[in-house]
């Protein structure tokens, strides 16, 4: 009858219960958002390394961030494509361009180059076209979402890109770098347009035999080449992410928006959830005399909190996944793992209860003789 | 055969009105009994309430004993209290004080079941069984607000005898009513005090209710004047 009476409560006080509920939206939602596009961010941050194939990257010294790398030059495959452990090492060409739109103005782009014909850490996903495209030594490729910034351009159409004249060979989908718009093309022609020095290249891929030992190759690169860095993937994706979280404004904006969103959200459940208690206090008083124990009314109170909690969940993760579908093409990072929406949940269920905190507390206060009052 | 539902032992109550402490209730020596109707009148302030309050353990008093079934109970902790008081009274309140929240029949069902226990279908059989005597079999899935006031007093009544208990408290029950629905009420209660297993005590200020009881107690200015088995 504990959670009947629960349920009854907050069913007869529509409006604070609806209240209560916006404030569980509040915080999925608002939360949810804040993570989605962090996480979108950090995607960005990293897309080359995430779908590079490799399982080493020897980039110049100290590179902490695969999006500020030096040059190194590109005999060093020749150094280490020897060892046992390496199935392949390939260069990879990265460095800024412009793409001259047909009315005139300039578009930056960051250009890629892949050396041919593994085309290694090439796009992955493609609205037009495949990944053969970029064998052709004039071809290059854009993105979907960059199409109307560079003067919506279509396959077969000629560009000057750095001065430099290449063929639209294939259309990406939603292939975004940190730094804005990737095109991709063959590793000769990025070190034409990105005015690479022909004996240097931005990185060298490596990928390791299978059953070997990445650390094993790892320590013995270093020792071959002790002028560069090498590292692993995973290891460099997270030393990226590191450097864009704490070094720069990033992490801790986005930490204080995501507070904001909780604290909003809190505070709503607490001033709706109290209201509630209060506006029931007499019924709180009749059942204590009727035999109810103080637990009992925690009781109650606490499930009136869990069923507004699973309520504004759902709703909350309806919009939020709303949100993330309507803008998934659109120009605004978003990305979600799986394991954030079930954690997310908990999160917002304690959140909840903590904010019923008060409510709870002024329920279990009431005293049975006031019912006679 | 009456027999004795609980025995207050030199009660005294104090409270503290935020200057200092103030006597509400006098020594009290009194025991109820099952198969009587027992009221106890007294002009509002006279202590009446806070006499009913203490005899359904709702507030401990400041100095004496209380016992029920010749346990004393005066010491247990408030979670033994609640426990007792669930099932060994039964509350009628001055205005119903039904949850509006709950249908009638939840209403109901929940005086034995708010400490977690679930409601066992011979209760529920019970309950309804008991509204068809009240008149009230068509008002189950209602809510409180859609009855009138003296049909929220009987379901009150019905509420209160769910969990059979040994004594009926009453809080000036007529009070809200009209002639007829007191009437009602009144004639209900005095049926009730009639089961041996049974006892109704009832709080009031109308003299009117006087011709009902089987015993008179007034009270005035915390202190009981008279206790006189009634020749009504």
């Amino acid at each position: 009858m504990r959670r009947l009476t629960a349920l009854r409560l907050l069913l007869h006080d529509r409006s604070t219960t609806a209240g209560a509920i916006l404030g569980v939206v509040a915080i999925v939602f608002l939360v949810g958002q804040q993570l989605a596009v962090l996480f979108g961010l950090l995607s960005y941050m990293t897309v080359l390394l995430d779908h590079s194939g490799a399982d080493i990257w020897i980039t110049s010294k100290n590179t902490d961030n695969i999006n500020a790398i030096g040059t190194l030059p590109v005999r060093y495959i020749n150094r280490i494509i020897g060892l046992p452990d390496i199935a392949w090492a390939e260069p990879m060409a990265s460095g800024g361009g412009s793409v001259k739109r047909p009315d005139g103005e300039y578009q930056p782009v960051q250009v890629v180059g892949l050396a041919r014909p593994r085309l290694t850490g090439g796009p992955w996903r493609f609205n037009q076209g495949s990944l053969e495209v970029l064998l052709d030594y004039d071809g290059l490729t854009l993105d979907q979402m960059d199409l109307n910034n560079l003067g919506n351009p279509k396959v077969n159409d000629i560009l000057e890109v750095s001065d430099k004249k290449i063929r639209v060979s294939g259309i990406t989908q939603r292939i975004r770098g940190f730094q804005g718009t990737l095109v991709f093309t063959n590793f000769q022609k990025a070190r034409e347009i990105t005015k690479l020095h022909p004996s240097r290249c931005s990185a060298i891929l490596v990928k390791v035999k299978p059953g070997a030992s990445v650390e094993s190759v790892l320590a013995k690169i270093r020792i071959i080449l002790p002028q560069a860095e090498a590292t692993a993937t995973p290891v460099l994706a997270q030393n990226t992410r590191r450097y864009y979280m704490v070094s720069t404004g990033i992490g801790s904006s986005f930490g204080f928006s995501t507070m904001i969103g909780a604290v909003v959200g809190i505070v709503i459940i607490t001033l709706t959830m109290y209201t509630n208690v209060l506006n029931r206090l007499k019924d709180f008083a009749v059942l204590r005399a009727l035999g109810a124990r103080r637990r009992d009314i925690l009781v109650v109170v606490l499930f009136q909190s869990l069923y507004i909690s699973i309520v504004g969940i759902l709703i909350g993760f309806l919009l939020l996944a709303l949100f993330l579908s309507a803008v998934r093409d659109s120009r605004l990072p978003t990305h979600m793992f799986m394991w954030v929406p079930p954690l997310h949940a908990v999160l917002t269920i304690l959140l909840s209860v903590a904010g019923s905190f008060l409510a709870m507390r002024k329920a279990m206060s009431v005293e049975p003789a006031s019912a006679f009052r | 055969m009456a027999k004795s539902a609980i025995k207050l032992d030199g009660i005294v109550r104090d409270f503290y009105d935020g200057k200092s402490l103030r006597r509400v209730l006098q020594k009290t020596q009194l025991e109820f009994y099952t198969q009587e109707l027992t009221i106890i009148a007294g002009s509002s302030g006279s202590g009446k309430t806070t006499l009913l309050t203490i005899m359904g353990l709702v507030l401990k008093p400041s100095e004496g004993k209380i016992f029920i079934d010749g346990q004393e109970v005066t010491d247990y902790s408030e979670d033994q209290l609640a426990t007792l008081r669930m099932q060994k009274f039964g509350f009628v309140f001055q205005q119903a004080a039904l949850i509006p929240a709950l249908t009638v029949l939840e209403n109901i069902l929940i005086s034995g079941s708010i400490q977690g226990a679930s409601v066992p279908s011979s209760r529920k059989k019970s309950a309804l069984k008991m509204l068809e005597d009240f008149g009230l079999q068509n008002y189950t899935d209602a809510k409180p607000q859609q009855l009138s006031v003296g049909q929220q007093q009987r379901v009150a009544i019905v509420r209160a005898l769910i969990n059979d208990p040994v004594l009926l408290l009453c809080d000036e029950p007529t009070s809200a009513l009209d002639a007829e629905s007191s009437t009602l009420v009144l004639d209900t209660l005095k049926r009730l005090s009639q089961d041996e297993k049974r006892g109704v005590v009832l709080v009031t200020h109308d003299p009117r209710v006087f011709p009902y009881a089987d015993r008179l107690i007034k009270i005035e200015d915390g202190t009981v004047t008279s206790d006189t088995k009634s020749n009504f």
